[in-house]
């Protein structure tokens, strides 16, 4: 715990020196926690000292739990003997980690290709691709999110992301996800890959579903194009199986992992490749094509651990058990609210729930928050909340959620008698949904709220 | 050539077999060609060591990361402590050891540079100083220098002079090249229509290739003028390594974006940072969350960054690196003079040093030999004729002259 005075120092300090935008909007949103005891499924936020459980995980990074012991263990141990390695030599962590990447792998996804973090593999994959096929065209997907960096961000479906930093890449064309027909109308001979996360998060939770994505694989062959999985948020257990792709049998010819292989400790990322000709002789031919910091040992040591832990447990299990246990429950909710939600749907621990309106997703995020859930909205989405809790939560944990749930929509009802008629006004609506003014009245909102004290008895409830 | 070396590269080949499972052929021939086929083993201080136990004197100090010596004792403490009191955190959060980190950094810093945003890898926070520009100016265009190697991110390496480019496809737009050192050109080409300018001070990769302090003198003044940003990577050059805390305190020129790499982490965590002025603060102050880093600015990394800071406080490993690198570079300049058909020439600046070798299997050819007499260092990956050396800057005189030994014992065997 931190005192209220300790606590605004430190924002004052982040906004001082990162971002004065981010506390507004953490602060308007109540999500501005300050994570301390990281444990399992849940943080202590060191300002209110509630326990707040974790719904986003860092985007899918917290699969094996946060504060995981067996992967702290390994870290701890392997900085006893080792350091990060030296990048272009070879050495038993990286040689044994990227074994074991490839081992757990679909289909003939045998060869690796290490990396820093997601954005830095995204764009290993774009090079890749583009090098090997000699072709400079990439499609990618409307709402799609594969990170920051220049090639990453070219793909990037969401305009908020790119229009300052335009011109980006040539080459680069969207279309609508799960649109088979689109793809087909696209892709040509000039195609070097179609980029895709298999199921969607920023974008709001959309599952690709079998029929998509043989389609995908057929005319990626069928024109010579390479087929790109970014499986950096499905990946690891996340959807029920290892890998979400192994749901439809679709190979990609690269996979894209980052985030949860860190185990949430130590960064890592990876472009996993098929064994195949045309991507073996053009690393074979350009090895240092793509060199960078990644498969540090270190990074290496996180990855075996986060790997043997998953197995071991078989922890895609208890993601495709709770997650049915999670989906139900908002199933129920969208039942009993058809006026607050319009779709629920997902595929093991990574679920959404799309309202009727879009300023309802801050309103809930809002809620949850109150009764003890951290949970955003999808950034390229922003009427569809992400459910991503550490794959390891329990069932005990996972009912306490449930409960918070349904006690936060009811908080976010008691807002509806004047929302939702006023939503019924057009000019309304576009104000209710601009994000600028949600920061700037949720920001007095709050201030009222503790200046009367209603935020401290609303909660109180913990555990 | 010593006998543990030779016992050791016959079982090193050996290892080698297991890796062609997950990595190929192509990338053990580039470890062959450089003498770097074996497996890493211990690393100590200055040194790392193959699985035989043959020590090298570490030479490449992994691109930059291990100025303070491989294995810091302080580092690895504060790794271990950070991982089990904390982890990445929620990256949307708001969260102290960011805030500390900013903080720390600042005070690092020249007053001037405020702002921190920070990423994993050098690539990643040069395209983030790319964004600042651009968001920022509301301009396109990027001016750079010829010569420079920035990274392997789409930004980076659109500004970056590599001879595999063209299998890339159109790099980003915009982009626009000029001589390093033509003070005519500079002034051509940075105008109100410049989002930034970039560069190295030094170019490691380029035989350190640099300019006089008249030329970052005038890129200042131009970028004062104009409006444009001027944007330093010292990934390589920054932190202690070129007798200075940071390489533009020598021209008495601070940049309004500086690129931090590599060394922030001390080799126990891979963090880099984009440093900025406060009238570049608006971008992230104006739009939140517009440019998203999972692991940048991760709590354990920050945590590790700001004790890796405190050594640096304590240990001013600047002073030894210019103490050193004087010594060195005169020892090397009188070396050139008497090996003037194998080194063509000499360059650097502190502890970065580069050898010309006159070809690029020449420089090949010096690695490998130089493996062979216990030292471990990396072609330049612009200037391919080139040797680089850029030792931890805790290097001791005995190491240096260890050095020296083992160039000459090298050239001799070429």
């Amino acid at each position: 715990m931190i005192s209220s005075k300790e606590k605004k120092a430190v924002l004052k300090k982040f906004g001082r020196h990162i971002s004065q935008a981010q506390v507004k909007l953490m602060q308007a949103a109540h999500l501005d926690f300050l994570e301390t005891e990281r444990n399992g499924a849940s943080i202590r936020d060191a300002g209110s000292g509630r326990r707040i459980f974790d719904s986003f995980s860092s985007a899918g990074c917290f699969n094996v739990g946060r504060g995981n012991a067996e992967v702290i263990d390994a870290v701890c141990r392997a900085a006893d003997e080792i350091d990060m390695g030296t990048p272009g030599l070879a050495s038993r962590m990286k040689v044994e980690c990227a074994r074991r990447l490839a081992a757990v792998s679909p289909g003939n996804l045998n060869h690796v290709m290490f990396t820093a973090a997601g954005g830095d593999a995204i764009d290993c994959a774009l090079k890749f691709a583009r090098g090997a096929t000699g072709r400079n065209e990439i499609i990618a997907m409307s709402k799609a999110y594969h990170g920051h960096s220049g090639f990453s961000l070219s793909a990037n479906g969401k305009d908020y992301y790119r229009n300052l930093f335009e011109p980006l890449m040539p080459g680069f064309s969207f279309i609508p996800f799960g649109d088979l027909d689109a793809a087909r109308r696209v892709a040509s001979e000039k195609t070097a890959a179609i980029i895709l996360e298999p199921i969607q998060g920023e974008g709001g939770i959309h599952v690709g579903d079998d029929f998509y994505l043989r389609g995908l694989r057929d005319l990626c062959d069928s024109l010579g194009i390479m087929l790109i999985f970014d499986e950096i948020q499905t990946g690891f257990a996340r959807t029920g199986r290892m890998f979400y792709s192994e749901y439809s049998g679709v190979v990609p010819d690269m996979m894209v992992v980052a985030k949860s292989i860190s185990g949430g400790l130590f960064p890592n990322s990876a472009v996993v490749y098929r064994d195949m000709a045309l991507l073996r002789d053009f690393v074979n031919a350009n090895p240092e094509f793509h060199t960078s910091w990644g498969g540090s040992d270190l990074g290496c040591a996180a990855g075996i651990a986060v790997i043997d832990f998953l197995e071991k447990n078989r922890i895609w299990e208890n993601a495709a058990e709770m997650g049915k246990l999670l989906m139900k429950a908002l199933r129920d909710i969208m039942k009993e609210n058809p006026h607050i939600v319009r779709e629920v749907r997902g595929k093991g621990l990574m679920i959404g729930i799309e309202y009727t309106h879009e300023y309802m997703g801050t309103l809930m995020s809002d809620s949850l928050s109150k009764h003890g859930i951290f949970a955003v909205f999808s950034g390229n989405q922003p009427q569809v909340m992400r459910f991503m809790f550490p794959v390891t939560i329990t069932e005990d944990e996972m009912r306490r959620v449930i409960v918070c749930i349904n006690r936060a929509i009811k908080t976010m009802k008691s807002f509806f008698w004047l929302t939702v008629p006023l939503s019924k006004i057009p000019w309304i609506k576009t104000l209710l949904n601009d994000q600028h003014l949600q920061v700037a009245s949720f920001i007095w909102i709050r201030y009222f709220e503790d200046l009367f004290g209603i935020t401290k008895r609303s909660y109180g409830r913990e555990e | 050539m010593n006998e543990h070396i030779e016992a050791g590269i016959q079982k090193g080949a050996q290892g080698e077999d297991e890796i062609q499972e997950v990595f190929l052929q192509g990338q053990r021939n580039l470890r062959v060609s450089r003498g770097h086929d074996f497996f890493e083993g211990k690393r100590e201080g200055a040194f790392l060591y193959d699985e035989n136990g043959t020590r090298y004197l570490d030479c490449y100090s992994g691109g930059g990361m291990y100025n303070l010596g491989r294995r810091n004792t302080q580092a690895c403490e504060a790794l271990k402590a950070a991982a089990r009191e904390t982890d990445q955190g929620n990256f949307v959060l708001l969260s102290r050891e960011k805030a500390d980190l900013g903080e720390r950094l600042s005070d690092f810093l020249p007053a001037e540079l405020p702002g921190a945003f920070f990423s994993v890898s050098r690539g990643e926070a040069v395209d983030v100083a790319c964004k600042l520009a651009r968001g920022n100016t509301g301009r396109k265009e990027l001016v750079t220098v010829d010569g420079g190697s920035y990274g392997q991110t789409g930004f980076a390496l659109s500004l970056s002079e590599r001879r595999d480019a063209a299998l890339f496809g159109t790099l980003i737009p915009e982009v626009r090249k000029v001589p390093f050192g033509d003070m005519h050109a500079l002034e051509q080409a940075v105008t109100k229509k410049s989002a930034a300018l970039f560069m190295e001070p030094i170019q490691i990769e380029n035989h350190c290739r640099t300019a006089p302090a008249e030329y970052f003198r005038l890129a200042r003044e131009l970028c004062n003028g104009t409006g444009a940003y001027l944007v330093f990577d010292e990934t390589q050059t920054g932190m202690g390594r070129t007798g200075a805390k940071f390489c533009f305190e020598h021209y008495g020129v601070v940049p309004d974006v500086l690129v931090i790499g590599e060394a922030l982490g001390a080799g126990y965590f891979p963090i880099t940072a984009t440093c900025f002025v406060k009238k570049a603060q608006k971008l992230f102050n104006e739009h939140p969350l517009i440019h998203l880093s999972t692991f940048g600015g991760h709590d354990v990394g920050c945590r590790v960054a700001c004790a890796v800071l405190d050594i640096y406080e304590a240990r001013r490993p600047w002073d030894n690196a210019n103490a050193m690198g004087v010594y060195a570079m005169d020892y090397l300049d009188a070396l050139v003079k008497v090996n003037t058909k194998k080194i063509l020439s000499i360059s650097g600046k502190g502890l970065l040093m580069s050898l010309n070798m006159g070809t690029e299997e020449g420089a090949l050819a010096m690695c490998r030999s130089l493996r062979l007499n216990g030292v471990f260092a990396m072609p330049g990956a612009v200037a391919r004729s080139t040797v680089a050396f850029r030792p931890p800057l805790t290097i001791t005189r005995d190491e240096v002259e260890m050095l020296f030994k083992a160039i000459i014992l090298s050239l001799k065997a070429l």
